[in-house]
């Protein structure tokens, strides 16, 4: 089987390489569909994220990561023309969990074509919540299971990142946790624009993937600054982030905290 | 003709059991004297059969850890759902919780639920009980692997949802269609102001009409009596549950302290009164608006006009306007059939 798989490959690269010989540009994609795979590596400023270590931050303060959970939801993959293609929406809610190694997104049946441009939520949009259940399947389920879920309220966490902190107000680590959401009263959910440095090209017999590099330091350590000592509850033992002002200011930061790194444009298999 | 008659009565018997009921759209009329639905309901309309099971659901104690406590614990239908005799709601193995139980009537005309606006979807808002760990403290997939042991509710999710599936989804779904048809709209100041037989209203109640009017509809606005907003209508803190009340959800300092506007609909039944149910008599509840409002942090503009405090009442405008909120009472509605438990 994987012979005859790899006798494919080697096949499709061959005939690739007449085809490419002859007349790419009239490459007839009309009516043929591929998959992508949308591949977040997270970080910390430029490092790797591993849990349990720590990172110091702009704001003197240094965070032991202990989870980095997030909902990507409603994905729009924009062509070099201009034309987009909107993953629907049913199918278009995600879950990237650092402790549960779920890293990657597969789009299935995407039109052919290059795409140079993708869109994406970060969280669950208002109308999507609203619509309930029903909208959601059993995406709440899922999310619970990834600690992504209020219930205290009615709400998902878009982001759930925790840890411990120390800084030169508390030598010995305090616990923080930053719980990004919605509620009735401010709309957190963003949609974040992403170029790609080169060209996804969807086919029917390839998987581009688009590697998109997230800087979970961008959280707290953005354009607004978040000092974790300063959210301390009144027993001053834990600093949780869950309302307020701080979410609003998160949103704007995660508004930079992604980038597409690189595009594979291969067969499949990525490291 | 034995096995005939025999075979009749198996029919009859049968109806329901075989195969899966024909489900149909539930027959529920909006009341012209309400303003529009708050909530989308277009992505699950009540049908009959979701309806019935989303009652069935109310009535069961499977919705909770222990298999103790169901939804009409604290929503009990004579006193227009709510926990009756109790300040403080208490739910699982006896805990208080630290507010009382709201009534549960024309949700889908409201926009927030809970005190604090803790959901504002009528098809999620079960969540918060089911899980609170002094209501219900269960979650939904442990509630839907119980259910699925259940050959009556397999065959009711089954007639109810064209997926057919026990699923968290599901029963959420089912309480919502549920609560969607809980309209409470039959009360004597309804067919006053619908112009029906037995909308004819006293002296008295007409002057209170007109008081609330003028003193109290700003906030307890249209005829679902709120506005869905939260305010802080000064009422001495509470030091031993010092409740933030909607600050807790959003995290905002400037929502210290205020709740939601409640429905007066059916309000002489719901007693006790106020969000940690201090009040036990309307009579208190005036009595605090003409004389005990406080100016606590993030106080309503509204109760503290012209430098004072509160809503000046005489003692004869406060009978008057409760004799009109004794007219918001809806016999029809806590004697409806639909809404009862059946086993």
């Amino acid at each position: 089987m994987k012979t005859a798989f790899r006798n494919t490959i080697i096949a499709f690269v061959l005939s690739g390489f007449l085809i490419s010989c002859s007349n790419d540009d009239e490459e007839n994609l009309d009516g043929t569909f591929g998959d992508v795979e949308l591949f977040f590596d997270n970080g910390m400023n430029g490092d790797e994220l591993i849990l349990g270590s720590a990172y110091s931050n702009s704001n003197d303060e240094n965070l032991t990561v202990n989870r980095l959970n997030y909902i990507i939801s409603n994905v729009i993959l924009y062509k070099e023309d201009g034309s987009e293609y909107i993953y629907p929406k049913e199918k278009s809610y995600f879950i990237i969990s650092q402790e549960s190694n779920i890293h990657e997104i597969h789009l299935e049946d995407i039109p052919a074509g290059n795409y140079t441009k993708v869109k994406f939520g970060l969280g669950v949009d208002e109308q999507r919540y609203l619509q309930g259940e029903t909208a959601q399947q059993e995406f709440w389920d899922y999310a619970t299971e990834h600690n992504l879920t209020w219930t205290w309220s009615t709400g998902y966490r878009f982001i759930n990142f925790e840890g411990t902190f120390t800084s030169s107000n508390n030598t010995e680590p305090l616990n923080y946790q930053i719980h990004q959401g919605s509620n009735s009263e401010t709309d957190n959910y963003r949609e974040i624009t992403l170029n790609m440095p080169s060209s996804a090209r969807v086919r029917n017999n390839k998987l581009p993937i688009i590697h998109i590099v997230a800087d979970a330091n961008k959280i707290a350590d953005g354009t607004n600054k978040i000092v974790l000592f300063d959210n301390l509850n009144t027993g001053g033992t834990n600093a949780s982030i869950m309302g307020g002002e701080n979410l609003i200011k998160i949103a704007a930061n995660t508004m930079q905290m992604f980038v597409v790194d690189h595009v594979h444009n291969g067969e499949g298999s990525h490291d | 003709m034995c096995l005939s008659v025999l075979a009749i009565i198996s029919c009859n018997k049968d109806d329901g059991y075989t195969g899966i009921p024909e489900d149909k759209p539930f027959n529920f009329v909006i009341p012209e004297n309400f303003p529009p639905m708050a909530q989308d309901i277009s992505g699950n309309s009540p049908t009959e059969q979701g309806v019935a099971l989303g009652r069935k659901l109310f009535y069961d104690n499977k919705l909770s850890r222990n298999n103790t406590i169901s939804c009409s614990f604290c929503h009990e239908q004579a006193f227009a759902f709510t926990h009756h005799g109790h300040d403080l709601s208490h739910g699982i193995d006896n805990l208080l919780g630290i507010r009382n139980a709201p009534a549960v009537q024309n949700m889908a005309f409201q926009s927030e639920y809970f005190y604090d606006g803790a959901s504002n979807g009528i098809q999620l808002l079960s969540i918060v009980p089911i899980h609170n760990p002094v209501e219900m403290d269960d979650n939904l997939s442990n509630i839907a692997s119980k259910l699925a042991m259940d050959d009556d509710y397999v065959q009711r999710f089954q007639s109810a949802f064209e997926n057919g599936e026990i699923s968290s989804s599901n029963i959420l779904n089912a309480l919502a269609q549920f609560m969607t048809v809980m309209i409470s709209a039959d009360s004597k100041y309804d067919k006053y102001v619908r112009n029906e037989p037995g909308g004819t209203m006293s002296q008295l109640e007409l002057q209170g009409l007109d008081l609330f009017q003028s003193k109290c509809a700003t906030c307890h606005v249209t005829d679902i009596f709120t506005d869905s907003k939260f305010r802080n209508n000064g009422l001495p803190i509470n030091p031993n549950l010092n409740d933030l009340g909607r600050e807790t959800v959003t995290g905002f300092e400037r929502d210290r302290y205020k709740f939601k506007v409640p429905s007066l609909r059916n309000v002489a039944l719901t007693k006790p009164y106020m969000h940690d149910g201090r009040f036990g008599s309307l009579e208190s509840v005036l009595n605090f608006y003409s004389n005990g409002v406080q100016q606590t942090q993030n106080l309503d503009e509204i109760l503290q006009q012209n430098g004072v405090l509160g809503i000046p009442l005489t003692e004869n405008e406060k009978q008057a306007i409760i004799a009109f909120l004794k007219t918001l009472t809806d016999e029809t509605y806590i004697n409806n059939p639909l809404f009862y438990e059946k086993t």
